[in-house]
């Protein structure tokens, strides 16, 4: 056991003994309030587990469409009409030139 | 959680069929357990009633997703467990520890327990459980929640896993990474007492 965990483990012995006094029953009219709107409530929906990653993944999901474009930005910058203009593939099959 | 004699899964059973008196019965029944966890991993500026009613309305609202595959009470701890590192999570920045945020008596425990002078005496328990919870402010709270249970609450990895939901081996990497991360904060402290 280093220096470190002799202190740690010498500290944390004495927090326990602190203990905690305090009362663990439910405050007055807390179970009710808390019943009450229960049952109003609608259930969760499936789908809630995903709600809390959908702005994460749409995050994601924009920075994959951004660095797509990105990587492929010469294709989408060439002019299609000038592979057009300079390719005569039946010409050069029939080998007509 | 005393009453052993409580029907749970006939209460279930009840809540299901939106029976106010059963979901009174069921939050009366499980806020032992919830307060517990609650005041563990209670955020700053948090009041442990609200957070403790926002843990038993997910509850609720998740109930139909219960399928009976771990105890109730361990399923309704990882609900608490998970509210309150979110809750954490929100605050974000954790303030920078200092050796002037510690009062007196903290400041003497903490130079006690660093200098191995003299002994801390059982007197010096209430001071040493506050230092203790200012150092784990400065952990990420799931490393936080990782040492609290591991060190103060002297849970086995096994429990750990139950009550949280994690595997045994993230749960040592993140004890690992919290314990390192104290180290170099009572580095820190020694250094700023030194000068």
């Amino acid at each position: 056991m280093n220096q470190f965990d002799h202190q740690w483990q010498k500290l944390t012995a004495l927090a326990r003994q602190a203990g905690d006094p305090r009362d663990v029953a439910a405050p007055y009219g807390f179970a009710t309030r808390v019943a009450a709107r229960a049952v109003t409530l609608p259930p969760a929906s499936p789908w809630a587990a995903f709600e809390r990653f959908a702005l994460r993944g749409l995050l994601v999901a924009a920075a994959c469409g951004v660095a797509a474009i990105a990587v492929n930005y010469t294709i989408f910058s060439s002019e299609p009409a000038d592979d057009y203009a300079t390719t005569d593939t039946v010409g050069e099959i029939l080998n007509l030139s | 959680m005393a009453d052993d004699s409580f029907d749970l899964p006939g209460c279930l059973d009840r809540v299901r069929r939106r029976d106010q008196v059963a979901a009174r019965e069921l939050v009366d029944h499980l806020y032992p357990l919830v307060i517990r966890i609650v005041r563990s991993h209670l955020p700053r500026r948090v009041a442990e009633e609200d957070l403790a009613q926002d843990i038993f309305l997910k509850m609720f609202t998740r109930l139909e997703q219960y399928q009976g595959n771990v105890p109730f009470p361990h399923w309704v701890s990882r609900i608490a467990v998970t509210t309150c590192i979110d809750q954490l999570r929100a605050q974000k920045r954790r303030p920078e520890f200092r050796w002037a945020d510690l009062s007196e008596n903290e400041a003497e425990v903490l130079d006690n327990v660093l200098t191995d002078e003299r002994d801390v005496t059982p007197g010096d328990a209430l001071e040493a459980r506050e230092l203790v919870h200012k150092l784990l402010d400065q952990l990420k709270p799931d490393d936080r929640l990782v040492i609290q249970l591991l060190d103060l609450e002297q849970k086995t990895i096994a429990e750990i896993s139950a009550q949280t939901g994690w595997n045994q081996t993230l749960i040592k990497v993140r004890a690992f990474r919290a314990r390192r991360k104290l180290q170099k904060l009572f580095q820190e402290l020694q250094n700023k007492e030194k000068s």
